[in-house]
């Protein structure tokens, strides 16, 4: 393992150099940043309309349940985890890396570590200026900073299961893509909801069940969206996403490393 | 010769479709050309020998050692590959820094080598430009610059003067040759004989996936000259070049071109057949305005070589 550091480095450093310059990345940094953007035309209309408030907690849960953990970290984790071997092959650049004294799994785990570390900043950034607008008058509250220091910390676990969880679907099926929109917005947006037990055949299931209490407790207009959520215990829903981010990377790894490319003009 | 590359049964399947044919081969210090055909499997060779590809059956080793899955040889070897793809949005000192870094050198240390790289192709002066903004001929002396900038023991350059002009090209083959000075052992590809020739007179034919000839040169010239050349003539009086010419034992074959005014000759003897021609030109029996040989096509060598 430690044969593999320096060259995890030099990829990780060369894909976070490279991620900042793709054009992609200025689209989705926009969108990462619409929940600040909503926040704002919310409280500039509350400031703007006499009488009327906003209750900052209920609807940054709200935007961080819907939103950030629902459609951002999917669509982020969808087109930047395929990409990660997808993108060297379609755009036929894989020589350049394979021909290096760069073991294959470093690749994949370079460019995982440089994309999931980009995208965490981006939404990062992006949960925090929302915060910090819907909740300008209780920043004072520590309570609230705990809300959304574990409300990042979700975003960020669940960005990291995803992003591993397509990064195999990248290595291993040609449309990964189509299999990948239909698993977030079918299986993972639909299933949760279901009683019982199958929830918890969903990563989404987990991830919801860390979710601070604001979010889950059946506050806000989109609380219905919860409410037959049968949360699992908080350590066996990290230990489930930890378990589940190691294995969907090291099958991507060792699919990677056993696979050949080849590319014709 | 001690070899440096060495292939043994090396054979290689895509599915059903066959890319290479049990290939046995040493390959020395020096350039050699691998010469073929487009789909004759040079590629496919290169590929093997840069550990792109696992042979399906064979083996292939570098300086005594296998290449698959291999990386601690990877430091040894440059390869420079066909495909123009490129990461878009460096900048050509960026592209040629970063693989340097990925190599294990330290940022200093790529930025050095990669400036050196970059002076060796004539690009120090473009570094700072967006690959995006480069002409074919910069790009290609780009791939070039990172594959020797790790200042490799072995060069595998898949067809490196694909699609550049002549001035171009006179720029890579001299880079080439200075490269072969220095002592690197080259493998370089082509589908066109004169590029190969320009580098190396050690070639390696490649047809179907099969070593059909090697040797030198002559022996690859000799092999060629055994067989029927065709010689288009266009000229004011075909038929007149055609009757002072079709005396001559040379001259196997007559046929009158779809174009006006070009005749094509057949012949098995090309010196007997040019110095009669040269001749008839010299005597100003013919106003000739254009000579070209439909055998410079490799494919058609290549199709007398396997009788089809």
């Amino acid at each position: 393992m430690s044969g593999l550091a320096r060259p995890v480095r030099s990829i990780f450093s060369f894909y976070l150099f490279l991620v900042r310059r793709a054009r992609r990345t200025k689209a989705f940094a926009l969108v990462a940043l619409l929940p600040a953007v909503t926040a704002l035309v919310i409280r500039i209309n509350a400031w703007l309309t006499p009488g009327a408030s906003v209750d900052g907690p209920a609807v940054f849960a709200n935007m961080v349940l819907t939103f950030n953990l629902q459609f951002l970290i999917l669509v982020l984790a969808l087109f930047y985890g395929t990409s990660i071997s997808a993108e060297e092959i379609e755009g036929r650049t894989l020589t350049y890396l394979t021909t290096r004294p760069v073991p294959k799994a470093a690749i994949i785990l370079g460019k995982y570590g440089a994309y999931g570390v980009f995208l965490g900043g981006m939404v990062i950034v992006g949960v925090a200026a929302a915060f910090a607008i819907l909740e300008a008058d209780r920043l004072a509250d520590a309570a609230e900073w705990l809300v959304l220091l574990r409300s990042v910390a979700v975003l960020a676990l669940g960005l990291a299961t995803y992003l591993a969880f397509f990064t195999l679907a990248g290595v291993l099926l040609r449309k990964s893509i189509l299999f990948g929109l239909m698993f977030c917005f079918g299986w993972e947006n639909i299933v949760p909801y279901f009683p019982g037990a199958t929830q918890r055949l969903t990563l989404m299931h987990y991830l919801k069940s860390l979710l601070p209490p604001v979010a889950t407790g059946g506050e806000g207009r989109f609380a219905f969206l919860m409410f037959k959520l049968e949360p699992s215990a908080p350590a066996a829903a990290v230990i489930t996403l930890a378990a589940v981010t190691a294995a969907a990377l090291g099958l991507a790894c060792w699919a990677f490393a056993r696979k050949e490319y080849s590319f014709e003009e | 010769m001690t070899a440096v590359i060495r292939t043994q049964g090396l054979s290689k399947w895509y599915g059903n479709v066959l890319g290479l044919s049990d290939v046995t081969l040493e390959i020395g210090a020096g350039i050699t050309g691998l010469l073929g055909p487009n789909g004759a499997g040079k590629s496919t060779f290169m590929k093997l020998v840069t550990g792109q590809l696992k042979p399906s059956l064979g083996r292939v080793e570098i300086l005594d050692r296998p290449v698959w899955n291999n990386t601690a040889l990877f430091a040894r070897i440059g390869f420079c590959p066909e495909q123009d793809a490129f990461y878009d949005e460096l900048t050509g000192g960026e592209f040629v820094t970063r693989l340097l870094e990925l190599q294990g050198f330290s940022r200093a240390e790529a930025e050095e080598r990669a400036g050196k790289a970059l002076r060796f192709v004539e690009l120090a002066a473009e570094k700072d430009r967006l690959l995006r903004g480069y002409s074919r001929g910069m790009r290609q002396r780009l791939k070039i610059a990172q594959t020797i900038a790790h200042d490799p023991d072995i060069l595998i350059l898949d067809e490196p003067l694909n699609g550049l002009d002549p001035l171009s090209k006179r720029k890579i083959i001299r880079l080439i040759r200075d490269l072969r000075d220095a002592g690197r052992t080259i493998l370089v590809s082509s589908h066109v004989l004169p590029e190969i020739e320009a580098l190396t007179r050690s070639i390696v034919l490649l047809h179907h996936g099969k070593i059909l000839a090697q040797g030198d040169v002559p022996y690859i010239r000799e092999l060629i000259d055994k067989h029927p050349h065709k010689v288009a003539v266009t000229c004011a009086d075909p038929r007149t070049l055609a009757a002072g010419l079709l005396g001559q034992p040379s001259v196997l074959n007559v046929q009158f071109g779809p174009e006006a005014g070009t005749v094509v000759f057949e012949t098995r003897d090309r010196d007997a057949f040019f110095g009669r021609l040269t001749r008839l030109i010299a005597e100003g029996a013919q106003d000739v305005e254009e000579i070209t040989s439909p055998d410079d096509n490799l494919q058609a060598v290549f199709d007398y070589l396997v009788g089809t």
